[in-house]
């Protein structure tokens, strides 16, 4: 049975529970907001992952592990799998994605687009920065997700995301020793 | 006659236990299924010895013990389940067809959102489930 979900009515969620999260919840503490997105995305990741993993035989190494997320796990999340897979063979892995659906309607001031670091950004809150910030919120939550499904699957890593040009995103996987 | 299924976490750490005798035998059956541990870890280990399939989820029969049977499954995430039977000719296909809707259930029970991972499952319908599930597979095997 193919289950569908309405992709505008998942948008305006994700947009709501951030919303709510960095400006109703935790208005003047962005650092804890961000774990707690981030932490939400973690349960999606880790009960998803136990679901798309059910008929498939067990993964023998980490890079197996990751070329699921980027085909079969990416495949049922947005339709699409990641563009690119880049490693150094040492336990990071970075996932792009060229039109990532859940920023496909997003732009950000074109005054503020150069090279936005969702991990660090904690200089003084100018226009750009605001809008900066405002943008990596919404790249905790998927970056939860990928986590979430790694760590289930026996692999604990650390995600963060970064957006150079949009809707191109790419995510940072650093897989803990 | 199925007599006990388990579900292990990956730390080993028991996440359901359901006997299906009427005798107060508890205890062996957790010994069985404990002991069947170190078996699953031994298959994952060295799976050229076992014969089966590289990496398949379904482990195939652990051991025999008296006059039971063991079986085992393990799942991508790492969790194992533990099948114990009487029956002494079980077929292969049955016991993969039990745990393949064994595994259905137990997903279906963990995505529940008041579900804490790496805590008991406590949830009856999972258990309605189960009972069903292990039920059937008498049937089936008889038939």
């Amino acid at each position: 049975m193919v289950r569908e979900v309405s992709e505008s009515c998942i948008d305006n969620l994700i947009r709501e529970t951030i919303d709510s999260y960095c400006n109703r919840f935790y208005a003047d503490k962005p650092d804890l907001a961000a774990r707690k997105i981030e932490a939400i995305g973690y349960q999606v990741g880790h009960q998803l992952s136990e679901r798309y993993t059910m008929d498939r035989p067990r993964f023998s190494d980490h890079l197996e592990a990751i070329k699921f997320i980027c085909k079969d796990f990416w495949s049922e999340l947005f339709k699409k799998q990641i563009d690119n897979l880049k490693t150094n063979h040492r336990g990071t892995f970075v996932l792009q994605d060229n039109k990532f659906r859940w920023l496909a309607h997003m732009s950000v001031d074109p005054s503020s687009a150069h090279n936005v670091n969702s991990a660090d950004d904690n200089s003084s809150p100018s226009a750009e920065n605001i809008a900066a910030q405002a943008m990596s919120m919404h790249l905790y939550f998927p970056c939860g997700i990928i986590r979430g499904a790694l760590s289930n699957l026996g692999i604990p890593c650390a995600v963060s995301a970064d957006i150079s040009n949009l809707p191109a995103c790419s995510f940072v996987i650093r897989i803990k020793a | 006659m199925i007599i006990c299924v388990a579900v292990v976490g990956h730390q080993n750490n028991p996440l359901f236990i359901q006997s299906f005798t009427e005798a107060d035998d508890a205890l062996k059956l957790h010994h069985i299924v404990h002991c069947s541990l170190d078996v699953v870890d031994e298959r994952v280990n060295n799976p050229k010895k076992s014969g089966s399939m590289i990496n398949e989820t379904f482990l195939g029969l652990l051991y025999p013990f008296e006059n039971y049977k063991v079986y085992g499954y393990l799942t991508n995430t790492k969790v194992k389940f533990i099948l114990v039977t009487t029956d002494l000719d079980v077929r292969d296909a049955d016991v993969r067809n039990f745990f393949r809707r064994f595994h259905a259930a137990y997903v279906d029970a963990v995505s529940n959102p008041f579900h804490v991972p790496g805590k008991k499952i406590t949830s009856k319908t999972f258990v309605e489930r189960v009972s069903t599930i292990v039920k059937s597979f008498g049937l089936s095997s008889a038939g």
